[in-house]
């Protein structure tokens, strides 16, 4: 395939992404079974004494009233819902995130049937970062020690001493 | 979702255990594979630029979770495989076979409601029931994958690797 011709494919396939994006974004609210921060925002009420699942990061915790608030992020990721959760033993610290899966009430607080603790604090966070960062940079390296760049035509090409057994495509 | 090294080392499993039974899966084609468990996270693009900034900018609304499934895997594939310089069907295949091992395995992560994303995005809104075995953050994973990457480059460094290169010169 010609240089210019992939580059036309190319544009397609990225403006394809970005219907997709489109796409994805106008349909997920209603099809998404759990409020998002922007509807516990404008249509709280409507989730009064439903069971619903939220995702949101510690704001705080009360060991001693065995409860912690949750912030519940909108798209912008401003935060659009405070939610305190009771009856909860989850060992979390401000700054982790959980889970919440229970009854929503009135009053901005929650009783959970279920609650997952997916970072326990900032530190976990970070881990996750920085691990993902090594598996971004081996996967990279792996790919640069088996394929070359050739600038002239904007491919990658297999490096010759790994082009063996690879013969009949 | 598992941090990426994690994903990257099982691709890197997968593939490579495959490539002792499929001559043409190289080393090569086995980096490409690992590529593609990359695919997925490129929809952390929002830790960077918002939801709503694109929005704002676009005047639509705008998901870059889409990315984060099957639909977001396939175009991105595409996009990837036209920079192989050949043997792009094959590129675009292994693209998508590693973004795939990427979204089966969040598949099996802990939801507090018990299903798994909506990853099956845009054939599909389902969310299939999940086994739960494990949260993001636990270090086990990683503990557990890189073990099994690292028998598997060590099985595949001194044992078939002489198989390979006994095979691969008709």
């Amino acid at each position: 395939m010609q240089t210019g011709l992939r580059v036309v494919v190319g544009i397609l396939l990225l403006v394809g992404v970005f219907g997709l994006c489109i796409h994805y974004g106008a349909t997920y609210d209603t099809n998404w079974p759990h409020p998002t921060g922007e509807q516990l925002d404008t249509d709280y009420e409507e989730y009064v004494d439903e069971r619903i699942l939220l995702i949101g990061e510690v704001h705080s915790t009360d060991p001693v009233d065995e409860t912690l608030t949750i912030e519940i992020t909108d798209d912008a990721d401003e935060v659009a819902a405070e939610i305190e959760i009771h009856d909860t033993t989850a060992a979390v610290e401000p700054g982790g995130t959980v889970q919440a899966y229970g009854t929503l009430h009135g009053d901005e607080t929650m009783t959970t049937s279920e609650i997952v603790v997916v970072n326990h604090g900032p530190t976990e966070s970070q881990y996750k970062l920085a691990v993902s960062v090594v598996g971004i940079l081996l996967a990279i390296g792996y790919f640069l020690t088996q394929w070359q760049l050739n600038l002239q035509q904007l491919t990658f090409n297999q490096r010759s001493n790994t082009i063996e057994g690879d013969y009949n495509g | 979702m598992a941090e990426l090294l994690s994903h990257v080392l099982i691709a890197y499993t997968v593939f490579t255990v495959a490539s002792w039974r499929v001559n043409w899966l190289t080393k090569s084609w086995v980096a490409i594979g690992m590529i593609g468990s990359l695919l997925p996270d490129l929809s952390r693009i929002g830790l960077f630029v918002t939801d709503a900034t694109i929005e704002a900018t676009l005047g639509v609304p705008f998901g870059i979770g889409a990315i984060h499934t099957l639909g977001g895997v396939v175009l991105c594939a595409a996009i990837g495989s036209l920079v192989v310089a050949d043997h792009r069907r094959r590129a675009f295949g292994l693209l998508v076979a590693g973004g795939l091992s990427h979204l089966l395995t969040d598949g099996l992560k802990v939801w507090a409601d018990g299903a798994a994303s909506a990853w099956l995005y845009p054939l599909s809104w389902y969310r299939h029931p999940t086994p739960g075995l494990y949260v993001s953050s636990d270090y086990r994973v990683l503990v557990v994958v890189g073990s099994v990457a690292f028998a598997v480059a060590l099985l595949d460094h001194l044992v078939i690797v002489d198989r390979h290169t006994s095979t691969d010169d008709h």
